[in-house]
């Protein structure tokens, strides 16, 4: 991408930042905070996105959507616009827990096309990747966490349908405060695992120089996080609860060991001569 | 000393006898002042409740406690001794401490695990010690019912599980809830039980009653009860969506909620759980809708399967209780038979005193005066070899004290060093 262009992008990633903070202040304390901001943030990091993408075509002469980069960019765009005007059209606040995120991650992928200078110490590079390993870590934690919570929020629905009480009705919590566990624990595993797949991206980008976007193992983690973020949309926004739940929770789980057994060998390059 | 429980419950009386024996709290001092200026009587405790009328005395060794009991009460309630036979339980020694925790446990009890009883006991013990009646072994072994009561309702679930309908509707809602504090309650129709049950919901923490009848008064009668807001009829399903808990007891011959509306509800309500109680007969809604997720529909016989299951869970609880009780008194035993060797071992250490003082008087006739340092090793000696004689019966008095055949050791201790009963 053309140097002005990415330039651009980031300052439009900068902003976009913000819907992501607004979007984990909602999650985390159930407010929204931040949404005026955020989206003000939002509407002006289109307009610099819009200038990063018609830069690009000017300097390279084409329509930017011939290689990965771009063609997110263009995308993430294309999704800022449809955003904003179905925010206009039907006033629909809750989809931005959604969207914010996807958004900045998105841009924020794109802009990591061009390749970033290269590790000013080991010690640096060391220490972002072992934030990163630290973060997910505390993500499937929490994840882990949300799974039993849901297992165990099933049993007592369960029991409490059947009508006719057994040993778990007495013994499991009520459903109330296994919902809010839940709520809680997987709103904090989205965060931290958020800031982790943040951290891992610009770290690969440096690390790699531009070839890490076509690892299967980054496609897996992308999914992996896409998959989370869907999870936390349905359930702050439709009240996904019960068995629909934790079925999705319980996945999200496998998928994250698979995301995890791909990445098993990141620990060995911790400490690279 | 003898102990004695003597009285009637629900189990062994009916209400007709038991009424017969009662004593209200007015004449409680006079009846308690009574008993306790009878020959013999140490210390008394009546204890009245509608469900049993219980004596428990402590005598000295040589009167009779029950002849006292008998006269006590046919000069009392006008009572022949002989017509009560049939209904009256007596309990002595060991039996009357098991049966003492048993009451207070609420393990003899109607409904076992209710908490009333032991409030009960403290009440008589209180009017007990009010009139002077209790003021020493007795007091003592009260204090020690109520620590066994408290342990086994903070062991055990026993007092745990709501047995009756409206209670067990409230301990659904925290299962399903949680905390009930800032849930709304609608009440649709008019019903005893479904007022009871908005009532324990509301002291529960429930923020807003609605109730909503056919008849406008009534609801805002109802209403005005709970501090609530009235609902027009025709309204209500409108402001479903809003409500958590739902109790139905209208008179309505046909369902009024239907499955297709409650799914309208719960996807109004984002999924956010909703309990339905319908106490109704016939029943207010269909009964389908407990097939939706998130709703929780609990008819009156579901209720009562709730109120026998946590009454099988009560039976349990109480077996566990039962082996505390058992353990309590066995301790409690055990303590009484230290208590009872004590005498033995002060006359023992007074016995061998007496030896050791009158030896060295006569050894200081004999070869005194002697000088202080010489007195201070005279004494020094002296004392030393009573302690180590005296060591061993000691330890076996203090060790054999609790055991079957304790008896028989204090009896060779009391011949060895020729000590009087």
């Amino acid at each position: 991408m053309a140097e002005m262009s990415v330039i651009w992008l980031r300052v439009a990633a900068v902003l976009y930042s913000l819907g992501l903070l607004h979007a984990i202040l909602t999650l985390v304390r159930r407010r929204e905070h931040l949404f005026r901001v955020a989206l003000a943030a939002f509407t002006f990091g289109s307009v610099f996105h819009l200038v990063s993408i018609v830069e690009e075509g000017i300097v390279n002469n084409r329509c930017p959507i011939t290689n990965f980069y771009e063609t997110l960019s263009m995308c993430t765009f294309l999704v800022v616009v449809l955003y904003l005007f179905v925010h206009w059209r039907y006033k629909v606040e809750s989809l931005s827990v959604f969207i914010f995120p996807l958004v900045f991650v998105m841009a924020l992928v794109a802009t990591l096309g061009n390749p970033v200078s290269a590790w000013s110490s080991p010690v640096v590079r060391n220490a972002w990747l072992t934030v990163h390993i630290v973060l997910v870590l505390l993500g499937y934690a929490a994840l882990l966490f949300t799974a039993v919570a849901s297992v165990v929020y099933l049993m007592q629905e369960r029991e409490l349908k059947a009508k006719k009480p057994r040993k778990f009705y007495y013994r499991l919590p009520p459903l109330g405060t296994l919902d809010e566990l839940i709520s809680k624990s997987m709103s904090i595993g989205f965060v931290l695992i958020t800031l982790a797949v943040i951290a891992a991206s610009t770290w690969a980008s440096i690390e790699l120089q531009g070839a890490w976007i076509r690892q299967p193992r980054i496609a897996i983690s992308f999914f992996t996080w896409g998959v989370y973020l869907a999870l936390v949309f349905l359930r702050t926004t439709s009240g996904w609860r019960g068995r629909k739940a934790a079925i999705m929770t319980i996945t999200l789980v496998c998928f994250s060991a698979v995301t995890w057994a791909a990445h098993s060998q990141l620990g060995s390059m911790l400490y690279k001569p | 000393m003898k102990l004695l429980i003597t009285g009637v419950s629900h189990k062994t009386a009916p209400v007709e006898v038991r009424e017969c024996l009662a004593f209200g709290e007015e004449s409680l001092p006079a009846a308690l002042a009574d008993l306790k200026s009878r020959d013999g009587v140490s210390e008394a405790v009546i204890l009245s409740t509608c469900n049993r009328v219980e004596i428990t005395i402590t005598t000295e060794d040589r009167s009779d406690p029950q002849a006292i009991v008998e006269a006590f009460l046919a000069e009392q309630k006008a009572v022949n001794p002989g017509e009560l036979e049939a209904h009256v339980y007596r309990h002595e020694g060991k039996n009357a401490i098991h049966h003492l925790f048993r009451v207070a446990a609420s393990l003899d009890s109607m409904v076992v695990g209710e908490p009333q009883i032991l409030g009960q006991l403290k009440a008589a013990y209180a009017a007990a010690k009010d009139c002077g009646a209790v003021c020493g072994w007795l007091e003592s072994l009260m204090t020690r019912t109520f620590s066994v009561a408290k342990r086994v309702r903070s062991e055990t679930g026993i007092g745990q599980m709501a047995v009756s309908i409206s209670y067990a509707a409230v301990e659904l809602a925290r299962k399903i809830f949680g905390s009930l504090s800032n849930r709304t309650v609608m009440i649709v129709g008019a019903g005893k039980m479904s007022e009871l049950a908005a009532r324990h919901l509301r002291r529960s923490g429930a923020s807003h009653v609605f109730v909503t009848n056919r008849t406008a008064e009534r609801a805002a009668e109802m209403a005005r009860l709970f501090q609530g807001t009235p609902v027009e009829y025709s309204r209500f399903t409108a402001m479903l969506p809003e409500v958590d808990i739902l109790i139905t007891s209208s008179g309505a011959p046909h369902y009024i909620l239907h499955k297709d509306e409650m799914q309208r509800v719960i996807q109004a309500r984002r999924n956010k759980p909703m309990f339905l109680i319908d106490i109704a007969v016939p029943r207010n809604i269909e009964p389908t809708v407990n097939q939706i997720d998130n709703i929780f529909l609990y008819d009156i016989d579901d209720l009562q399967e709730v109120v026998n299951a946590n009454l099988r869970e009560r039976a349990k609880e109480a077996d566990h209780a039962e082996t505390m009780v058992a353990e309590e008194v066995d301790r409690m035993m055990a303590r009484l038979k230290v208590a009872e060797v004590t005498p033995v071992i002060v006359g023992l250490q007074e016995q061998l005193e007496q030896i050791r003082a009158a030896e060295l008087e006569k050894t200081r006739r004999r070869y005194g005066p002697f000088t202080p340092e010489q007195e201070q090793a005279m004494e020094a000696l002296t004392r030393g070899i009573i302690n180590k004689v005296a060591h061993g019966p000691i330890s076996q008095l203090r060790n054999h004290a609790a055991d079957p055949d304790g008896a028989h050791v204090v009896a060779a201790i009391r011949k060895a060093f020729h000590l009087q009963d």
